[in-house]
């Protein structure tokens, strides 16, 4: 593997250091080059069957193969030189290697030139004026200083170029790794530099003249290539803030989204999951930049999507890259404001053989069922209650009366729990033997004759765990990928089934991929396609993978288990469902009746991506491509609705609703890109244009009333008799761009870019259609320059700076018009006593709306150190979001009930600071141990710095009695708000000052405002949903075959809003209630702050207020995964790789928040609203066993 | 123009780059016809990012005919207090349950005390500016009002354009109409707020985001009606049911002028309406509140409510939250319940005639509210004298619901100990009504009609003008003959088929003076309207809003501890306008004295 890995990129002259990069210009002369150009020549296939055959001669019948030209000089290949070789279909590079390295040859690609020449070479160089080189004479150099030098398994290292520092003096080392310089008397140092492997500086002390290095492998190669707006450049020669995402690293994990494995992997990049199967989880990069859509921008293959991405494969990428800073991620203008990512699929090679690989994982996931938040069993629910109604001190709302605790806990002063909860009409301890005789029973559509009978449970329900299971999940993928002399291909078909850890949801999926490319007119122009195609569907309860999902909040599954009453059974005493029908039991539904009923809800996705392009070389230094990608995704969904009598607010209803529509969007993008050097000058410069359209369209219906309930093949919406309901709608938008680059760089040391983008947008009205966004960076690689030559211990230093525009359109469309809207539930009326249609200003306009503008400064700090075995980066920034379009809320008096329009009004700022930092530990002795640690950090302080002067503070997202979060300038976006509880009431003399309804036992709120009484006034920011800091911790270890993965994560100082406990603390619609009340506040408990139990709680007590926030900081071992590749041997003469590894994900969270989990996604409202829990899908614990295996 | 820049610095970099090929001028060319080709993509860019709205219309396609009548029904269509959805526009509701009843002596919310407290503190009086249900009327009205400008505009750029017009007639019945729909929902917003901004359709758009609310709208009011009263034909405009004709505007502005005590100036628009309508008593009470029935001669404005296939939003969902709750056919949401002091009220003397001096409270009947644990001991009292309307206006245990059997009690009542043991009836609908007049599913949306004004409204009305002029004998005719209609009501049932009560109603002989007479025709007022959205505006107006509430609280906390120690302050005769409203008009508007 090993070997492999270095012949295939030692002669790669694209990644040599400045240095050798200058002389190496110097002696060819010729133009630099496309690094993936020569590596596509260099993967031409070939063949060589030679038996002492003129040099020459073979060079020519490899120059017809691979469609090159070799340029040598007469004197380099005599008619002497005879090759004797027998290669079949072998790349080019590997041709070139066994032929030239006998000769002492080497060569470098330069377009479709091969240049030939010596491989070890003395070069006198005369250095330019400008250099601050020291000008060594040559005639001083009187001592040869030689040896070897050989890999970290004593491979001897061809091509390495050998430097006495200071100078342009060197050689490189020849086709044994044997390298011979002159140098002068006297303690010198040598570098050692080769493509892919650390550099060494070696102090030579004055008497030694033979020095044998040894280089270690870098895989940190710093010059990497990275996907980038609309090109490729060299990692090393990034100006803005790109994360970089180590794909490999991504796979350990089992995921439905590839968003899901960004977490921890990128600094910058907030990742909140969610437990649904097939979810795509929250992400935020750099914080939320605006009110409204926070989501990147993602560029897949360059056709661009906004949403969610469970459709893709994540075993087909190939390389992801986060554009962070307005210098990366402006070259996509106005869409560019949350940032970008830009993912790239896997494709072939030319020239390589078919290879085929299978991977596949099958697991188990096993709910989290520590985390469940605990409920009062029925005795202590009982007593809950009765302490409830003691507590008001009001005879005639004493507990056991009808009127207060109802028929089930009897009549005296203390509760009997009832054997019966409901037979037919009774209920409770009125229910006699004979009310319980089966024969009454009749589970019937008919309310009037319903008869149920259900038992008491006086264990109590569980209510999580009896709607929580192990479910598993597994994976496959096939994938063939190759290619011949003028083709490649890529070719994957995946399968992924994930059943939800919540009873009868799932998720399905299926993939194809297609990755072709082809090369014709000898290779000037090249021609492909990136094609895909899903099949996702989600089943059960509100699991649809492309929206947050309906299992969250009160009316939910998960919102149930919270709320329904522990004494009521899953089932009946006949197997029917059970539930709050009877005397006081709540109005919850049982959630297990509610998922079993949504079993057969379905919602499928098809989804098409892809595009077609066409390259053409006009020059060798001047491509254009056009490219043409397509998105369309047709999505259909069914869902269910049943009869269910057992609920308190039941109905004996059953519905089916369907919903079919399509995204269509399109792009076609056309660009330039000149590349040229000249002498130590790099030039680039693209130009392109881009014009989007998208169009989606849907159709709903529902009806109510089927003949038959529950069969499949029956449910169509033509035979439902009653509630026929049919809509459709649709939206239309379009964006037309302008845009280019320049990239200068000098002697790799001094980058400079400018990016330039304007975009027209139809979003806009024709006084704003058209926005300009520029930026500019620039780096500087202080590693080389002379100052920094003697520090040792630094291999690549690069200070980075960026400025930069980029901007959001992403707001409901034509904002600039007034628009009158007919609808039947808006505007008709019954004029004649049925209804007639009519028209309403549904929208008023602001006909100057732009775009929201975000301005940012990026300065940013990569480095290497000590002999590669540290590197890293340092990233601050200061993002300024102007102009955010906000719908400022107009007063009703001028627009009624239609939507005021957006206007640009607010800013907001994020600041931060980024640190990733890794650790490579012994890399030279790969057989041995090695490891690796990773840690990323990333700060991120958000301020909601301005909004209208009309709103001095705007809450939103209201829950019943709470409204949660806040909007408003100086706090930070979506703070919690409410009231400060500072204590209980402890006695009747502190109610005085109090809100109404104070009392003893009761919440006491800070008085905030000062003026001596508590009301909406004394409402304040009580908690901030952002995490202080986010981190990560990675380590992989390998010790001969094994590997070793762990993975950790978390958040710091972040706050979460527990919502659910309206209900399980403070007793909204008489459901279940939580442990906690069992150290309630009472008078021989006055330290609680756990308010004590009161039937008639003031609305003060159950709004928002401190009572309900908690820390949510976690830290979460994420994944574990140990791995075995074996050898050749085991593996068979076939299988060229198998690798076989257990996992684990989630182990284990430390956390002190009392809710199901610390991991809790955005809300949405008018505002999406962070860090509110209303019930998560929570995450499970995954075990799987995985295999992968390549032909 | 940038377009052309960038693609003039595309050839001069191709030809700076390249100098030294010999075949420069072939480049040049192909560079140049790159160049020309990405202005040619970028010139169709304006067109290309030119779209108009999905789904929806923009001025100009309005502007005919046809479209000035669609922007007239989508001003009618605001009277149900409903622009989109169904839930949440209960203060709006044209029935005024909740600002109308709620929060007066007749009506409880309902439901738990947890739920929608926001409507407890209406009716305790301790409402706050951010309490949702005054900005849902607020928004609700001022949407009516803007709609109706649309249309005023919408008529004159029509009139004074070039293109096909209206028939002048019909324009300025147009005019009435809209004007007349404006009237009413800017009386809306004076009885509850009574500072508020007025915008009319000259107002533009970001001029109306700053109107101050320091004029009185009433002369405002006024002039609208009389240009319906004076434009509007007797017959409906179009012949449709539910158009306001030249009756309805002079019934609405009678009443706009009695609220401000114009007795004298409002009695002969009164007695316009009575002479143009059928005599009351050959009109059936019930025909009110059943479906079959409404639209009748009674019905002087009704807000039209239709379930039209499955689609409820055109229905009475201003009421839905009075939806029975439990074992009943309608499973939810168990708001509004009467109190047990109106209950009490319809309880009649040995003549037949009201406790006027509130001694209804003597010998409370609670139902079976008292009653402990399962309260099967239940057994209704059949003995006690009733106005037969209670049972038309009211649900109780053991007497016959509509056609829905037996009202069971706490069956159908969310939390008894909370709202009381009584569910109100004028906003329901009979079982048999069901398959029209609802969907299942959400049976507590109704295709009901709310009568905003009804003949015997008028009438009492029309009674209460010639009281205060001195007409004591003319107004006991008047009110004596809405209790005589109220006498041929059919005697409700109990379970067992004997009448559910000793029912009794007599007419008043005399009235001994104006104090009097005043309390009679007020005292009728309750009973025949109770529930229907006036008595806390009529309490209000006759400024006795502190004592009666206070007096009931007092009375009805007895039993219900809810409603204990309600204060009552002089600025509870009117709602602070809403924070938000105050936050978005930019200092314009100012809060009401007192909150």
């Amino acid at each position: 593997m090993k070997k492999f890995f270095h012949k295939n990129y030692w002669y790669i002259l694209m990644r040599i250091s400045g240095i050798q990069f200058f002389l190496v210009m110097l002696f060819s002369g010729v133009s630099w080059a496309n690094v993936t150009e020569a590596q596509q020549i260099l993967d031409r296939q070939v063949s060589v069957q030679a038996e002492n055959q003129h040099f020459k001669s073979v060079l020519a019948d490899l120059e017809a193969q691979a469609h090159v030209k070799f340029v040598y000089s007469s004197s380099l290949i005599k008619s002497k030189n005879r090759v004797t070789a027998d290669l079949v279909n072998v790349s080019l590079r590997e041709a070139l290697d066994r032929l030239l390295i006998p000769h002492a040859l080497d060569y470098k690609v330069s377009g479709k030139q091969i240049i030939l020449r010596p491989s070890s070479t003395v070069t006198p160089i005369q250095p330019k004026k400008t250099s601050q080189r020291t000008v060594i004479d040559i005639s001083t150099l009187n001592r040869v200083v030689k040896g070897k030098v050989t890999d970290e398994e004593g491979q001897p290292l061809p091509g390495v170029s050998v430097i006495l520092k200071g100078t342009t003096q060197g050689t490189s080392s020849d086709a044994d790794g044997l390298y011979s310089i002159s140098v002068p008397d006297g303690p010198v140092t040598l570098v050692f530099s080769f493509v892919g492997f650390g550099t060494r500086e070696i102090n030579v002390a004055a008497s030694v003249t033979d020095l044998s290095v040894e280089l270690t492998e870098d895989k940190k190669a710093l010059t990497e290539v990275v996907v980038i707006g609309y090109g490729t450049a060299r990692k090393q020669d990034l100006t803005g803030a790109v994360s970089v995402v180590d794909v490999s690293k991504m796979k350990a994990q089992p995921v439905a989204s590839p968003v899901e494995s960004l977490q921890g992997k990128a600094t910058g990049v907030h990742i909140i999951n969610d437990g649904a199967p097939g979810s795509t989880p929250q992400i935020r990069i750099r914080g939320f930049s605006t009110i409204n859509n926070n989501e990147p921008l993602f560029i897949i293959d360059g056709v661009p999507f906004e949403g969610k991405l469970s459709w893709l494969n994540q075993n087909d990428i190939e390389s992801m890259q986060v554009l962070k800073d307005a210098a990366s991620a402006s070259i996509y203008g106005a869409r560019a404001n949350n940032g970008v990512v830009i993912i790239t699929t896997k494709k072939g090679k030319a020239g390589a053989a078919p290879m085929i690989s299978f991977e596949t994982y099958v697991g188990t996931q096993v709910p989290r069922r520590e985390t469940f938040p605990k409920m009062l069993n029925p005795q202590q629910f009982a007593d809950y209650l009765y302490a409830s109604f003691n507590n008001m001190n009001d005879p005639t709302r004493r507990p056991g009366l009808g009127s207060t605790t109802g028929t089930n806990y009897g009549t005296g002063s203390t509760p009997v729990l009832p054997e019966y909860l409901l037979a037919g009409n009774k209920t409770g301890h009125n229910i006699t033997s004979a009310d319980v005789d089966p024969s009454l029973y009749n589970y019937s559509r008919n309310l009037s004759t319903f008869y149920q009978i259900t038992k008491a449970n006086k264990e109590g329900t569980d209510w999580f765990r009896e709607i929580s299971t192990n479910a598993p999940i597994q994976n496959y993928q096939l994938s063939i990928s190759g290619g011949g002399q003028n083709s490649s291909y890529a070719v994957s078909g995946g399968y992924m089934n994930q059943q939800g850890t919540i009873i009868h949801t799932g998720f399905e999926r299926y993939t194809f991929r297609t990755n072709t490319n082809f090369n014709i007119f000898d290779n000037r122009v090249r021609i492909g396609e990136n094609f895909q195609y899903s099949k996702v569907t989600a089943v059960g309860v509100g699991v649809n993978p492309n929206t947050a999902g309906s299992y969250q909040g009160e009316g939910s599954p998960i919102g149930f288990a919270y709320r329904i009453q522990t004494i009521i059974p899953v089932y009946d005493v006949m197997g029917n469902f059970a539930g709050t029908r009877g005397d006081k039991l709540g109005n919850a539904q049982n959630p297990v009746a509610l998922l079993y009923r949504a079993k057969d809800n379905k919602g499928s996705s098809h989804n098409l991506l892809g595009n077609v392009f066409a390259e053409i070389d006009i020059l060798p230094e001047l491509t254009f491509r056009s490219s043409f990608g397509l998105r369309y995704e047709n999505y259909n969904s069914i869902s269910i609705g049943y009869p269910n009598p057992e609920h308190s607010e039941g109905s004996v209803n059953n519905s089916l609703s369907e919903t079919h529509g399509y995204n269509s969007d399109w792009t076609w993008t056309n660009t330039l890109n000149y590349k040229k050097t000249f002498d130590k000058h790099n030039l680039g410069v693209m130009l392109g244009t881009e014009a989007v359209k998208t169009v989606w369209r849907d159709l709903t219906g529902s009806r109510n009333e089927f003949f038959i309930l529950g069969n499949l093949d029956y449910y169509y919406l033509s035979t439902g008799s009653s509630n026929i309901n049919n809509n459709s709608s649709g939206s239309k938008s379009a964006l037309y761009s302008l845009f280019g680059r320049i990239d200068y760089g000098f002697d790799s040391k001094y980058l400079l870019s400018a990016t330039l983008r304007r975009d027209g947008s139809s979003n806009f009205g024709p006084e704003n259609r058209f926005g300009t966004f520029p930026a500019v960076s620039a780096a500087w690689r202080l590693s080389g320059e002379e100052f920094l030559s003697s520090t040792n211990w630094i291999d690549d230093l690069k200070l980075r700076v960026g400025y930069g525009v980029t901007g959001n359109q992403r707001i409901p469309a034509f904002q600039y018009l007034p628009r009158y809207s007919a609808s039947q539930n808006n505007s008709y009326y019954p004029i004649t006593g049925s209804v007639v249609s009519g028209v309403w200003q549904s929208n008023y306009d602001n006909p100057a709306i732009k775009w929201e503008e975000l301005r940012s400064l990026n300065v940013g700090l990569d480095f290497t150190l000590f002999n590669y075995t540290i590197d890293g980066s340092l990233e601050w920034y200061n993002r300024d979001t102007k102009d955010m379009l906000y719908p400022v809320p107009m007063p009703s008096a001028a627009v009624g009930m239609g939507s005021s329009p957006f206007v640009n009004i607010g800013t907001m700022n994020n600041k931060g600071f980024e640190l990733a930092l890794n650790y490579h530990y012994n890399q030279a002795n790969a057989r041995n141990f090695t490891f690796d640690v990773g840690l990323n950090f990333s700060k991120n302080v958000n301020e909601l710095t301005f909004l209208a002067p009309s709103v001095p503070e705007q809450p939103y997202l209201s829950y019943r009695n709470l409204q949660v979060s806040l909007l408003k300038p100086g706090e930070v976006f979506g703070a919690f708000y409410g009231y400060k509880m500072i204590g209980i009431y402890q006695n009747e003399s502190e109610l005085s000052g109090g809100y109404p309804g104070a009392r003893v036992g009761g919440p006491k709120y800070a008085d905030v405002n000062g003026d001596g009484k508590i009301d909406a006034n004394d409402r304040t920011v009580i908690g901030n949903p952002h995490p202080d800091f986010i981190y990560s911790l990675s380590f992989n270890a390998t010790w001969r075959n094994f590997d070793l993965m762990m993975f950790f994560n978390g958040s710091q100082g972040n706050d979460l809003y527990e919502v659910t406990r309206q209900f399980t603390d403070f007793g909204l619609f008489g459901g279940a209630i939580s442990e906690r009340l069992l150290n309630a506040w009472s008078p021989s408990n006055p330290n609680s702050m756990v308010p004590s139990p009161y039937d008639q709680r003031s609305a003060y007590e159950m709004n928002s207020s401190s009572y309900y926030i908690q820390d949510g900081s976690f830290f979460r071992m994420k994944n574990l995964q140990l791995g075995y590749t074996f050898g050749d041997k085991i593996a068979g003469k076939y299988v060229k790789g198998l690798r076989a590894y257990l996992s684990a994900t989630n182990l284990f969270t430390l956390t002190k928040y009392t809710g199901m989990d610390p991991e809790v996604s955005q809300l949405s409202s008018t505002f999406s609203a962070p860090g509110v829990d209303s019930g998560i899908y929570p995450v499970s614990r995954q075990y799987l066993i995985g295999l992968s295996l390549t032909f | 123009m940038l377009t052309h820049g960038l693609s003039r610095k595309a050839s001069g970099v191709g030809l700076a780059a390249h100098p030294k090929f010999s075949n420069i001028l072939m480049k040049k060319y192909k560079i140049t016809g790159l160049a020309a080709y990405l202005l040619i993509l970028s010139s169709c860019s304006d067109s290309f990012l030119d779209l108009t709205p999905q789904g929806q219309l923009v001025g100009s396609q309005l502007n005919s005919p046809d479209g000035v009548e669609q922007l007239l029904i989508g001003a009618y269509g605001m009277l149900n207090g409903n622009r989109s959805g169904t839930w949440g526009n209960y203060a709006s509701a044209p029935s005024q349950w909740l600002l109308g009843e709620v929060t007066s002596d007749n009506a409880h919310k309902g439901s738990n005390s947890a739920d929608i407290t926001t409507m407890n503190d209406l009716e305790r009086f301790v409402p706050n500016s951010t309490n949702d249900n005054l900005e849902t009327l607020w928004n609700r009205c001022y949407e009516g009002v803007l709609s109706c400008n649309s249309v005023l505009r919408a008529v004159e750029t029509l009139q004074s354009g070039s293109g096909q017009k209206l028939d002048p007639q019909r324009a300025t019945e147009i005019i009435a109409e809209a004007r007349m729909l404006r009237a009413h929902y800017y009386f809306f917003l004076r009885r509850v707020f009574v500072n508020v901004p007025y915008i009319d359709e000259n107002t533009s758009t970001p001029d109306a985001a700053v109107t101050p609310n320091d004029t009185d709208i009433y002369p405002k009011i006024q002039e609208d009606l009389e240009f319906a009263v004076a434009n509007l034909p007797t017959n409906k405009p179009k012949g449709d049911v539910g158009r306001v004709n030249k009756i309805a505007a002079q019934a609405y502005l009678g009443k706009v002028l009695l609220y401000q005590n114009k007795h004298a100036q409002a009695l002969p628009l009164f007695e316009t309406v009575m002479a143009s309508l059928p005599d009351l008593t050959g009109i059936p009470f019930e025909n009110n509140f059943q479906t079959e029935t409404e639209n009748g001669p009674e019905s002087v404005f009704a807000v039209q409510h239709a379930i039209a296939g499955s689609v409820v939003d055109n229905a009475n969902v201003g009421d839905m939250l009075g939806g029975y709750y439990g074992s009943a056919p309608v499973t939810c949401c168990g708001f509004y319940q009467p109190s047990i002091d109106l209950v009490n009220a319809f309880k009649v003397n040995e003549n037949g005639l009201p406790y006027l001096d509130n001694s209804y409270r003597n010998n409370t009947y609670s139902s079976d509210l008292l009653l402990p644990g399962d309260k099967s001991s239940f057994v209704l009292d059949k003995s006690i004298r009733f106005d037969p309307r209670l049972d038309y206006t009211v649900a109780r245990r053991g007497v016959k619901f509509r056609d829905w059997g037996v009202m069971p009690g706490d069956g159908w009542i969310r939390d008894p100990a909370f709202g009381g043991p009584f569910l109100a009836q004028k906003h329901t609908i009979n079982l048999s009504e069901f398959g029209t007049q609802t969907v299942p599913g959400q049976e507590y949306v109704t295709g009901l009609n709310v009568n905003l004004i009804r003949l015997a409204d008028v009438y009492l009305m029309a009674a209460e003008c010639l009281i205060e002029g001195g007409d004591l004998v003319k107004a006991m005719g008047l009110i004596n003959k809405v209790r005589e209609r109220a006498s041929k009501l059919p005697k409700k049932k109990a379970a067992d088929d004997t009448d559910a009560a000793n029912y009794q109603i007599g007419l008043y002989t005399a009235f001994t003076d104006k104090e009097h007479a005043l309390r009679a025709v007020r005292f009728e007022r309750r009973l025949e309207l109770a529930l229907e959205g006036h008595r806390f505006y009529d309490l209000v107006r006759w400024g006795i809003a502190k004592e009666v509430i206070e007096s009931y609280s007092a009375y009805e906390g007895e039993y219900l501890p809810a409603y204990r120690d309600i204060k009552f302050n002089n600025f509870n005769n009117y709602f602070p306008i809403p924070q938000s409203q105050l936050d978005r008009s930019s200092g314009a508007l100012k809060q009401n004295d007192g909150y």
